[in-house]
């Protein structure tokens, strides 16, 4: 018994079967997460090795090199970078997507336990550190306070950080820029000096007195007690009454030398939202959790916690990725729903029954269900990936389900039962469904194969397609006979149509169409040459059109949200930072469309993790500024960052600036000018000789050289001979100098169970020039009393910069992004500009970054595009059983990439990978409707018409269908290409070329087609009687 | 005794088994996939991709009494939809058993 006899006679099964699948998909549905993109771990890995006391080329050489050159063979690595800066080496790998990166940091501990000998003594071990998704902030909030400023930070950890911890799926939660509380002892060294004290003293009272100790026990009676000193400082306020010593008989307390202040640590960084003091929140989620769903427990959680704080603290949003998420995937939920209205108008439209357009209908949400299935089962999320792919989907998984039903209704028609003709109906048709699938699997399947980024992205839509589709036809030719044979209706006897009825209005248009479709064909086919000739000139016509495209990788969104980083002179201290940042402030909180600043000046020593994701020193102010809602501004992220350049451009101080408008993640466009060569000066040179032409080239923006600029130092320059004659050395001298000047931590404070440090340093008056570090008194092994100006100068001069290395050459990098021009025109003009520079023989210069991506994108998609074609002729070649129809069928190919072409013109969108992708799966979509066509043609010649006849009949009978499912296509995909919200820049883009081919290419299939069949035809040539009679001949003789 | 053979479109099946219980016929021989090709203006009924379509055959020996109203039957049945095709041929048995 075949399937669909199976599914007829059996309808409850039927039913149930579908029930449960439906079932599991809803329950699928409600448990699937909501996400951005399918998840992607970003492949990198990096090598941290400090080696103190090291300049950046003695690190480059003896650290960075020999890692390097021992990483160099590990599997599956893409790409070696590294960064020498004094003190520390960075070397970065990154691998090719879906590495297994744990296996990849066990082949690198190998490695580098293979060097860890050859590399300096005094270096520390390196430390690998795996780069996650979860540490991206997914959440920032801005707390702002009045008079709670200084307890901030015990009160944030204690009632918000906390708490907030114990949320499912949350990595962690950091502050930036909190203020810390510390003791600080600043020193009178003129009074040391008179007292014979030194710094090192000090410290050593306060770390003998601050202590608890158990001193044994006592047995006293029947009890044994045990016995404590206790001298831990109960209260700050007591340090300043330690004794230090005795001088000419006099108690000398710490306050006689000192001030000492229970306050809060110098602050090296400014944090500042919307002007007020304040520190950020970031929460970071686990990789894999449900940033949607973390968000809004972390809402919710924050309301309760709010109420438990002091009414001084306001805590507000800084950004919330989750809103971008949700918006976009309402956005697209929308879009689907949109597309299932349009797709079911369509088909009622060209049916005319209810009965018909419902059974029809049903296989969507069947299908769409199998996808949530398959994303449940796969750990997948709703993305806009996924979304967008049931979007594609919608429009095709309908087409299997008209065939059947047209052909069970032809034969219900005819005056069959429902039932037989469901059965019937369905055995003439069934093979044919399968074969259109196969030739749409053929385009989509081999975009699950996919590699790089363009994989990861591809890969979901390619098997939700797929399996929507194989779905789709599963459903046709099971559910579709059995609803039809339970709904449809049997016709006893012939109506005649009412007058306001489908058939009596609708209909006789249709027949109109088809005649006059008939009439355009006969007359095609008679003028052969002109038609292909004109096809041809559009076909070469939209080729030059081509390469008016602007190109990129994929295509920005408007988040709403600007990153600025704004660079002053190096070495500007960061009282004058954060001065200019007040100006830039109030500059920023004039535009009406930013709702939250948040400023940051300086840079932050214990931000940890925070700070790999932004460049931070004294002279560099970050901001993240958060925009009015999509809907509430007139201006977009990019016009504003436009300003805001403008603005910052009047700012003598400002040496450097980029304004960035993505919020992180994947979709950064920029091209990457890397200069390879040995000589630093040479090529910092040859770097700012580009930069500076490049800003000459239009909408070239942000120009950024990586290598950092030399900034200015004091150098502290010893007398050896000096040194010994007072019986000094080095070491000495250097801890000398930085308990004075950095501060010495001789012990903390404890308090409620939480320590404090407290730090005993120069008073900030006595370290603040270079006759302040030169009189610094050091105290000798025989007590003696020396200046450090006596045995060593202090030098200003500049340091050397950071030598950054890939592939294992020094290189510089130029960062520049577009504005109001394409990635690709950008990279071509700046190809241009570095064909006009001389370039000496050693350097060797590189465009690469997003453009480098989309390059490698373009690529993947050409292949995809070849290996589909490939496929699809095989399918087509195999279900005609000839050579020659697969390439008549084909014909109608190019004409989809000329629509694709041209509406991505005429909207002046961007060719993206997305557009591309798009333009392939145009080859499936395209080829269904001329397989259809060329099917017919030749059953028509097999049934004995003659050639001409049977072409223009089959256009007349085949018309409806191929404009049907065109339409469910086109019409599916409509609400995708017109989407505005959130979001939508990046699938627009796919809707725009897949409606634009399938438009184009469906009037162009239709006549050019038959024409080319015509072409190739002969006649007589499928005349099967001849060729028997030819055969037998000799039996007539 | 007269034997009967209908020769129908597969999409006549449910009609033919209810004649038959209708008109009291017990007693019948079916072959479910049967090709052929009508002598007139009947299109090929081959199961292939041309014709897709098939017939199926029954032989059924009946009283000689029930072959008119049967005829008829299938008569209407024919002209209800002619493009459909059914078609009855009517012979004497000789002898049974």
């Amino acid at each position: 018994m075949s399937i669909y006899g199976s599914a007829v006679k059996k309808p409850i099964t039927t039913i149930m079967v579908f029930l449960a699948l439906i079932i599991f998909g809803v329950y699928s549905l409600v448990k699937l997460p909501v996400d951005m993109y399918p998840e992607i771990e970003f492949p990198a890995i990096t090598v941290f090795t400090t080696y103190v006391g090291a300049s950046a080329s003695d690190i480059e050489t003896n650290i960075s090199r020999p890692i390097e050159d021992a990483l160099n063979s590990i599997d599956n690595l893409k790409e070696i970078t590294s960064q020498s800066r004094d003190n520390v080496s960075v070397v970065s790998l990154e691998f090719e997507y879906e590495t297994d990166l744990s296996e990849a940091a066990n082949d690198i501990r190998d490695a580098i336990g293979l060097v860890e000998n050859m590399l300096p003594d005094a270096a520390d071990k390196p430390t690998i550190f795996k780069f996650s998704s979860s540490m991206i902030p997914i959440l920032m909030y801005a707390v702002t306070a009045d008079e709670s400023y200084e307890g901030l930070e015990k009160l944030l950890d204690d009632k918000v950080i906390n708490p907030l911890n114990r949320v499912e799926g949350i990595g962690s939660v950091s502050l930036i820029g909190k203020p810390i509380r510390e003791i600080t002892i600043g020193v009178n060294p003129r009074k040391l000096e008179a007292y014979n004290i030194t710094v090192e003293q000090i410290g050593d009272v306060l770390r003998s007195e601050n202590m608890n100790m158990p001193a044994g026990s006592i047995k006293m009676g029947q009890m044994d007690y045990a016995l404590r000193v206790e001298g831990e400082f109960k209260q700050s306020d007591f340090i300043k009454n330690i004794v230090l010593g005795n001088f000419n008989g006099q108690s000398i307390y710490l306050k006689d030398v000192a001030t000492v202040r229970d306050s809060i640590k110098e602050m090296t960084i400014d944090e500042r939202i919307n002007g007020k003091q304040g520190v950020r929140l970031m929460v970071m989620k686990q990789s894999g959790a449900n940033t949607v769903k973390i968000a809004t427990n972390v809402h919710k959680q924050l309301e309760k916690l709010r109420e438990t704080l002091p009414g001084d603290i306001v805590i507000e949003k800084v950004f919330d990725s989750s809103e971008f998420i949700s918006g976009s995937i309402n956005n697209l939920t929308k879009t689907l729903m949109y597309a299932l209205g349009f797709v079911a108008l369509v088909v009622f439209v060209f049916l005319g029954r209810w009965r018909a357009t419902f059974i029809i209908v049903l296989s969507i949400p069947i299908a769409l269900v199998v996808s949530f299935i398959y994303l449940q089962l796969t750990g997948s999320s709703m993305n806009i990936i996924s979304l967008s792919a049931l979007s594609i989907a919608i429009g095709m998984v309908v087409d299997d389900a008209i065939v059947v039903l047209e052909n069970i209704t032809k034969h219900i028609e005819r005056g069959a039962s429902p039932r037989e003709a469901a059965i019937y109906a369905t055995n003439e048709v069934w093979l044919a469904v399968i074969v259109t699938t196969l030739t749409i699997l053929a385009v989509f399947l081999p975009m699950t194969m996919l590699s790089g980024i363009t994989g990861v992205l591809f890969r979901e839509l390619g098997w939700i397609v797929s399996i929507t589709v194989v779905t789709s036809t599963v459903t046709a030719i099971t559910l579709t006979p059995m609803l039809s044979a339970m709904m449809l209706r049997i016709r006893t006897h012939k109506v005649k149509p009412r007058k306001w009825s489908y058939d009596n209005m609708v209909l006789p248009v249709f027949d109109k169409i088809d005649l006059w479709y008939g009439r355009v064909l006969q007359w095609s086919i008679s003028h052969k040459t002109v038609i292909t000739v004109i096809t041809f000139a559009i076909f070469i016509g939209s080729l030059f059109l081509f390469t008016q495209l602007g190109t990129e990788f994929m295509p920005q969104s408007d988040e709403g949200r600007l990153s600025v980083m704004v660079e002053l002179q190096s070495g500007t201290r960061v009282e004058k930072t954060v001065e200019v940042a007040r100006r830039i402030d109030k500059i920023i909180s004039e535009y009406p469309e930013v709702v939250l600043v948040s400023t940051s000046a300086g840079s932050d020593s214990e931000g940890g993790m925070a700070a790999i994701f932004q460049t931070t020193g004294s002279n560099i102010i970050n901001y993240t500024i958060r925009l009015a809602d999509l809907k509430e501004r007139d201006r977009s992220v990019w016009e504003i960052a436009e300003e805001m350049r403008t603005q910052l451009n009047d700012f003598p101080e400002i040496t450097h600036y980029n304004v960035s408008t993505g919020g992180g993640g994947m979709a950064t466009s920029n091209v990457d000018v890397e200069i390879y060569g040995y000589d630093l000066d040479r090529t910092t040179l040859l770097a700012n000789n580009l930069a500076e032409k490049f800003e000459t080239i239009p909408g070239a923006r942000d120009i950024t050289i990586s290598r950092e600029k030399a900034r200015p130092e004091l150098r502290v320059e010893l007398d050896r001979e000096k040194m010994s004659a007072v019986g000094l050395n080095t070491a000495m001298v250097s801890t000398a100098l930085y308990n004075r000047v950095a501060g010495l931590v001789p012990t903390k404070f404890r308090e409620d169970g939480d320590e404090y440090d407290i730090r005993v340093r120069f008073n900030e008056d006595y370290r603040s020039s270079i006759t302040d570090i030169q009189n610094i008194t050091l105290k000798t092994v025989t007590g003696q009393m020396v200046k450090l100006g006596e045995v060593g100068s202090v030098i200003e001069y500049w340091s050397p910069p950071n030598i950054e290395r890939k592939r294992r050459e020094r290189m510089v990098t130029i960062t520049v992004s577009p504005y109001k021009t394409s990635l690709g025109e950008l990279a071509d003009a700046i190809q241009a500009e570095i064909g006009k520079q001389e370039i000496p023989r050693e350097m060797l210069i590189e465009v690469g970054g997003a453009y480098k991506d989309q390059q490698e994108g373009f690529m993947d998609i050409a292949m995809l595009l070849v290996l589909s074609l490939v496929l699809v002729y095989i399918v087509m070649a195999s279900q005609f059983e000839s050579l020659k129809m697969p390439l008549i069928i084909m014909f109608s190919i190019p004409f989809a990439f000329t629509g694709v072409i041209l509406a991505l013109y005429i909207t002046n969108t961007t060719l993206s990978v997305i557009a591309g992708l798009g333009a392939v799966m145009l080859v499936g979509i395209v080829v269904k409707n001329a397989i259809v066509l060329v099917d017919y043609i030749n059953l028509m010649r097999d049934r004995g018409y003659e050639l001409d006849k049977a072409i223009v009949l089959s256009g007349q009978n085949r018309l409806r269908p191929v404009l049907m499912t065109a339409l469910t296509t086109i019409l599916g995909m409509l609400p995708l290409a017109l989407s505005t919200g959130e979001g939508a820049e990046i699938w627009s883009p796919m809707g725009i070329s897949v409606i634009g081919g399938l438009i184009f290419s469906t009037i162009i299939t239709m006549i050019i087609v038959p024409v080319i069949y015509r072409a190739f035809a002969s006649r007589g040539e499928r005349n099967k009687k001849m060729a028997v009679n030819k055969k037998f001949a000799f039996l007539d003789e | 005794m007269k034997a009967i053979m209908i020769v129908y479109n597969q999409a006549h099946t449910e009609k033919i088994e209810y004649l038959f219980d209708k008109n009291e016929i017990r007693g019948y021989t079916k072959w479910a996939d049967v090709m052929g090709r009508g002598s007139t203006t009947g299109e090929p009924r081959l199961g292939t991709h041309t014709w897709p379509e098939m017939n199926s055959a029954t032989l059924a020996i009946v009283e000689d009494d029930k072959v008119a109203p049967l005829l008829a039957i299938l008569k209407k049945l024919d002209d209800f939809n002619a493009e459909v095709g059914v078609r009855a041929f009517v012979w004497d048995v000789l002898q049974s058993m």
